[in-house]
């Protein structure tokens, strides 16, 4: 804990603003709305939520392709979002990315080694023989080989597309890798394969990771610490064990119960203790007070008017949710049991 | 003044295998005759046999003849030394003007393209206009500054077509820019210039082609145009447009004249385009997902018809039952390949059936073939599909639409997208129920009301008159279910009708699968990839690999004791399958394409308990319980009931 973060975002706000029917004014869109974060080296943080949660944009900010609006995002002892033009090379080449759609990732045009290799050709003075031999190894990181180097991305599966947009990512030996939602477009049985390659990948490299996810239990399986996003707030963050096993937050609770268990019988029994409620009209966005307080269970008057602050929550980590201030413990226990719903 | 594509291309695009056919004929001709005609071009002093303006006046306007084999003109000079020396001025004169074209249009459309913003504004604003205005009469004017002459003509014709150019080169840019290997690049730190030029220039190349033939071809035209009114090429020099306004004023004495030039100026167009599908085509090959199979069954041999007994215990209150049902799709290379073979399924009335796999498997294919809605060119080759007793393979199209919507109903995936965006949520439900059940317009609406307030959208009257885009995923997936109800089916398909939404809502729906199912007791069959999902909403299960079923089983046997390997594999490989670090437990390899099946069992090559039986045809065994593994009773599992 004594050694400084690698990445620290501070109260960041990233804000679209809409384009009307002739491109000017429009409205503005508050993706991220406050979020404060930190990864240390070597480090994984998972990033869940559903989608308008704002996990997209805290990613995009933090590779430089969205402005933030305020707030910091210090890179080791660069403020990088005060840079007005693009990041300087020796900082470009330090935060990688790789992508959800392993179909639309990889230029179409281009062959393996054109792919893997382009990093060094901007960054780097290697010759082409040089490169081409990097990329070889490269390759080998991802369980490829040379013979792959000649082809295009139409001729690989899924999986192994995302493997090569890995070996692109890994080319410049960054310190952080931004994996926005890097195995949901792949089917189960490769899934992992991808999981354990990435984690192997940041055992021999120590690189840190930003794994950005809607499916908790996948980024429970290779994260260090995990932060639950909901409309552009980090309602939950703390140790991967801790928070998808004894959940603070409301949300993540109501996330973790939400995907199905691969036991019938168990599925059965706690769906019908769960009340199928109708699909919930209220609007989503609220003016003020706490993001989730529409659909919260445990909503208090308090929730409606406050937002709440991140309380430090036993097991390490926060949450921020009025259950868990300590002067109203009690008031915790009686609004789990009432329940009350108000509409 | 761009000329549509011809439609030439349709036929070289659909070329088979590699034996010279109709259209690969044509495609060597074309060939043949450019490079006849640039041979032509280079050498046309020495091919001529005469000086093209060598004059004599006493053979003028002759027919052909042995000396002179397309005849001489009004002045007595040799026609066909004039139409070789046109060739050079052609060729000249669609290098010049395309190459301007290309030069000029397409750096100006990445730019704007690419930057977008007040530069695009007014370079579009100043496009539109000049494309506004017919383009012989820009040339004119552009030529009426310049003053005449072949060059300047070229200059002027080149500048008008670059406007082509610049607005293909932003269109793809503008398409090309929001594609995700654009960001890569830049995180990569590629700058704009490296982005626009090595990233985004080269898949313009295809379209670009086309662009350049078309354009060449078009420039011959309207250079035969400006030189048969006198702006381009001078008299006395040698065009194919020169010599066709000869021919238009000689015409009475001497008709023949206007045949050469005119035939040239067809015949190289005709090429130039043909040639230009043609090469689009071998290029794109490059880059175009394979979307089928590359190659015919290359180690998959189709099977015999009705290779296997259908062991599948009947039901008294069958709504569905399929029997070795078979779809082919069309190989890239010609012939069909199998993607999906032997599969016997059926639902009871009131019963879930999930059909579960990973892409590839031919799950998907499989609702669509049930309500006959396969592609063009796939097709169901054998089997039977029994909905309430009738076989749906036997029925006319128009039988089959009546079946669709009143006794089998689809949900897809992407409520967003299977509604249409233009129609009121509400009238999508009420055109069905007025076309299916001829209710009136009133009873219709009402009944839609009715149906929306049922699958728990809340204040269902001011819901109805809203748009797709207005609801969010998990409400346009609710009216797309209802949509689906309102004729009461007794067969529901649902294709992954959640995996677009997230969980919170991903639960709500599967709940109100669950509800409607009690009230309504269609059969449904629920087509997913995730299997926990499957365990959550299904009865029974079938589990589909590479286009066959391996194994079937009600839901509560088959996660207590899954049976075939595929299915333990796919089991321990869920998120939530294990709590631990890496290396989580993974199948190896890939699922494979279609074609690229292995002869025995499919799933031999990722499977870790193969044998050396594994290589024969695997029968699928059981009635109630059934599975596709000759070692599925050795895995401390009790035999096949």
């Amino acid at each position: 804990m004594t050694d400084n973060p690698l990445l620290e975002i501070t109260d960041l706000q990233v804000t679209y603003s809409g384009r009307s029917l002739f491109g000017f004014g429009g409205k503005q869109f508050h993706a991220v709305k406050g979020a404060t974060l930190s990864i240390r080296a070597g480090e994984t943080l998972g990033l869940v939520g559903e989608s308008g949660s704002g996990k997209s944009s805290i990613a995009n900010a933090v590779l430089g392709l969205v402005k933030a609006s305020s707030g910091s995002i210090r890179f080791g002892d660069v403020e990088l979002a005060s840079l007005k033009t693009r990041y300087p090379p020796a900082i470009r080449s330090q935060i990688q990315a790789v992508f959800q759609d392993p179909y639309s990732s990889l230029n179409p045009s281009m062959t393996v080694e054109a792919i893997v290799t382009e990093p060094l050709r901007v960054h780097t003075s290697m010759d082409r023989a040089e490169r081409r031999a990097r990329a070889v190894e490269l390759l080998k990181l991802v369980s490829l080989s040379e013979e792959h180097l000649d082809r295009h991305p139409h001729q690989f599966s899924g999986g192994q597309r995302q493997r090569i947009a890995i070996a692109s990512a890994l080319a410049l030996q960054p310190k952080l890798i931004v994996l926005d939602e890097p195995v949901s477009a792949l089917d189960v049985s490769t899934q992992n394969q991808i999981i354990n390659l990435l984690y192997e990948r940041r055992a021999e490299f120590g690189i840190a990771y930003l794994m950005i996810a809607h499916d908790l239990a996948l980024v429970h399986h290779i994260s260090d610490r995990i932060a639950v996003m909901y409309l552009g707030h980090v309602v939950e963050e703390g140790p991967s064990d801790r928070v998808y096993h004894a959940p603070a937050h409301p949300y993540t609770r109501a996330l973790l119960d939400a995907v199905p268990l691969l036991d019938p019988q168990a599925q059965r029994q706690r769906r019908t203790a769960r009340k199928s409620a109708p699909a919930s009209d209220a609007p989503r966005l609220s003016v003020s007070g706490c993001p989730y307080q529409n659909r919260c269970p445990h909503v208090m008057s308090r929730c409606r008017s406050e937002m709440p602050p991140a309380y430090a929550i036993d097991g390490g980590g926060t949450a921020s949710c009025f259950l868990h201030a300590t002067e109203t413990c009690d008031t915790v226990r009686t609004a789990k049991d009432k329940e009350s719903v108000v509409s | 003044m761009t000329i549509k594509s011809d439609n030439l291309s349709g036929a070289v695009r659909h070329r088979a295998r590699w034996r010279p056919n109709g259209a690969q004929i044509i495609t060597g001709m074309a060939t043949g005759f450019l490079v006849l005609l640039a041979f032509l071009a280079v050498f046309a002093d020495w091919v001529s046999p005469y000086d093209p303006l060598r004059q004599n006046l006493m053979e003028a306007l002759q027919g052909p003849s042995a000396a002179h084999w397309l005849g001489t003109d009004d002045l007595g000079r040799d026609v066909l030394s004039r139409l070789i020396h046109g060739c050079r001025i052609a060729a000249i004169a669609a290098a010049e003007a395309t190459t301007i074209a290309v030069l000029l249009g397409v750096p100006i459309g990445l730019f704007i393209g690419y930057r977008g913003g007040m530069w695009d504004w007014v370079v579009m604003r100043i496009v539109e206009a000049v494309v506004s205005i017919p383009g012989i009469m820009v040339a004119i004017v552009i030529i009426a500054i310049l003053g005449a002459g072949l060059h300047r003509a070229m200059i002027a014709l080149g500048i008008l077509f670059s406007t082509s150019f610049l607005r293909l080169a932003r269109g793809v840019v503008l398409a090309e820019r929001e594609e995700v290997y654009v960001r890569s690049a830049r995180v990569v730190g590629a700058s704009d210039n490296r982005i626009l030029i090595r990233h985004i220039f080269p898949n313009i190349a295809p379209p670009l082609i086309v662009q350049v033939t078309l354009t060449v071809g078009a420039v011959l035209l309207a250079e035969a145009g400006l030189s048969f009114i006198g702006l381009g090429v001078q008299p006395p020099q040698a065009s194919w447009g020169t010599m066709l306004n000869t021919a238009a004023a000689f015409m009475d004495f001497n008709w023949f004249l206007s045949v050469p030039p005119g035939v040239a100026i067809i015949l190289t167009v005709l090429s130039v385009n043909l040639l230009g599908d043609v090469l689009r085509d071998s290029i794109g090959r490059g880059i175009a997902v394979a979307v089928t199979p590359d190659k015919p069954a290359q180690r998959f041999a189709p099977e015999p018809v009705a290779a296997e007994p259908v062991s599948l215990a009947r039901r008294a209150d069958e709504i569905l039952r399929v029997e070795n049902l078979q779809v082919m799709v069309p190989a890239r290379s010609g012939g069909e390949v199998p993607v999906i073979t032997d599969l016997s399924l059926s639902i009871a009335r009131g019963e879930t059936l999930g059909l579960v796999g990973e892409s590839g498997s031919g799950k998907t294919l499989t609702g669509l073939a049930i309500l006959g809605l396969l592609a063009t060119g796939v097709r169901t080759t054998h089997g039977s599909i029994m909905l309430n007793g009738r076989d749906l393979r036997e029925l006319t199209r128009h039988q089959m639409e009546q079946v669709r919507g009143n006794e089998a109903a689809m949900v897809f995936q992407d409520p967003t997208t299977s509604l249409n965006p233009a129609f009121t949520v509400g009238s999508q439900i009420s055109e069905v129920l007025r076309m299916k059940q001829s209710l009136t317009r009133k009873q219709a609406w009402n009944r839609t009301v009715e149906l929306i307030d049922r699958v728990g959208i809340p204040r269902p009257e001011e819901r109805a008159r809203a748009y797709p885009h207005e609801l969010s995923g998990g409400m346009a997936q609710r009216v797309a279910i209802a949509r689906a109800l309102s004729c009461n089916p007794s067969l529901l398909i649902a294709d992954e009708p959640t995996t677009a939404l997230d969980v919170t809502v991903q639960q709500e729906i599967l709940d109100l699968f669950r509800d409607l199912q009690a009230e309504f007791g269609m059969a449904i069959l629920f087509v997913t990839h995730d299997l926990a999902v499957a365990a959550d909403i299904c009865d029974r299960i079938a589990v589909m690999y590479a286009g066959e079923m391996v194994e079937m089983a009600d839901v509560d046997p088959l996660f207590a004791e899954p049976r075939h390997p595929y299915t333990s594999g796919l089991l321990s490989a869920m998120p939530h399958a294990s709590d631990r670090m890496p290396p989580l437990p993974t199948i190896r390899g890939n699922v494979p394409r279609p074609g690229d099946w292995p002869v025995g069992c499919r799933f031999s090559d990722r499977c870790d308990y193969k044998i050396a039986a594994c290589d024969a045809r695997i029968p699928l065994v059981g009635t109630e319980r059934q599975v596709r593994c000759i070692r599925a009773c050795e895995f401390g599992m009790e035999a096949a009931s």
